[in-house]
């Protein structure tokens, strides 16, 4: 592992950005892992997520994966949950689909419609 | 499965919906014996003979969808190092945990590619914030031993409360870890 020495700035320069925005997560983002939608893609997707998140600095969002999905003809699947909002779920998504959410819906709060298979 | 890096995602994802706490990887690649291990070992739920039986038979699936919990997961891993002259073990102790264990002849011509390691390690321990990892990779080459070691233990101490999926965490461990793995050489075999 790197020098703990940047880890420490990392966490100086999280805490004063934290203080300045008051805020907690406002998306939580789940990646289904399961064995169907790794086989078709998943961790390209999640790869990509966190991607996005590093380049554009999104400081409020949280992103998780997990294996409990079973929509396998859909897969890869993704969550979308917003506090006191119907959770989104989007199908087959890919590196490029996974671009447009993140610019329409995660910045700009904008549900991209095309790609969503489920509301609830 | 394309490759043996998606085979260990899919390891640590039963690892993590077994309740694990703690996840220990290791990966060792020796080219003098000419063997290829991968050990994943957690502190889940762990299973009973019983159920250990039907995580490794590929056609057990009680398919009552969120009931299912095991699938073709283990068993394709299993067959695949059964498939390079190489085996496959699974103990478990029912609250105890999980320890796997697939060895392949590192030269057999159907050993599948290792992948990108990197990608499924950086995206299992941030996509599992609550969850910690140890993982240990080395190579053994004829001539010079590789080693990389990441604990997230200790990142998170060092973090506090700055959470994993932090813009600027999130390049710390990417590049740590896509380092960290390239230096060992494992990409190339």
């Amino acid at each position: 592992m790197k020098t703990l020495a940047d880890l420490r700035k990392i966490r100086e320069k999280a805490q004063q950005d934290m203080k300045l925005r008051n805020a907690g997560s406002r998306f939580k983002i789940v990646v289904g892992m399961g064995t169907s939608g790794i086989a078709m893609g998943a961790r390209e997707v999640m790869k990509t997520f966190l991607d996005e998140i590093a380049t554009r600095q999104i400081v409020d969002v949280v992103v998780s994966q997990t294996g409990e999905k079973g929509l396998s003809s859909m897969e890869p699947v993704v969550d979308i949950i917003e506090e006191g909002k119907e959770t989104i779920t989007y199908g087959n998504m890919n590196s490029e689909k996974v671009k447009r959410v993140v610019s329409e819906h995660i910045v700009n709060g904008q549900p991209v419609n095309d790609y969503i298979i489920s509301r609830d | 499965m394309q490759d043996l890096s998606l085979h260990l995602l899919d390891i640590i994802e039963n690892s993590t919906r077994a309740g694990a706490s703690l996840i220990k990887i290791s990966i060792d690649a020796d080219e003098k014996k000419d063997v290829l291990k991968f050990k994943i070992e957690d502190n889940g739920s762990g299973m009973d003979a019983d159920t250990l039986n039907n995580a490794l038979n590929p056609f057990y699936t009680s398919k009552e969808s969120r009931e299912k919990k095991v699938g073709l997961g283990i068993p394709l891993f299993m067959q695949n190092a059964e498939l390079c002259e190489g085996s496959f073990h699974v103990t478990s102790k029912l609250g105890k945990g999980t320890d796997l264990e697939a060895i392949f002849k590192k030269s057999h011509i159907d050993r599948m590619p290792v992948g990108s390691l990197a990608d499924t390690i950086i995206g299992s321990l941030i996509g599992h914030a609550e969850t910690d990892f140890y993982l240990k990779i080395t190579h053994n080459t004829r001539d010079e031993v590789f080693e990389y070691e990441f604990d997230t233990r200790v990142l998170k101490e060092e973090l506090g409360d700055i959470p994993l999926t932090y813009p600027d965490v999130i390049q710390y461990i990417m590049e740590d870890v896509n380092n960290g793995i390239k230096n060992t050489k494992m990409g190339e075999i």
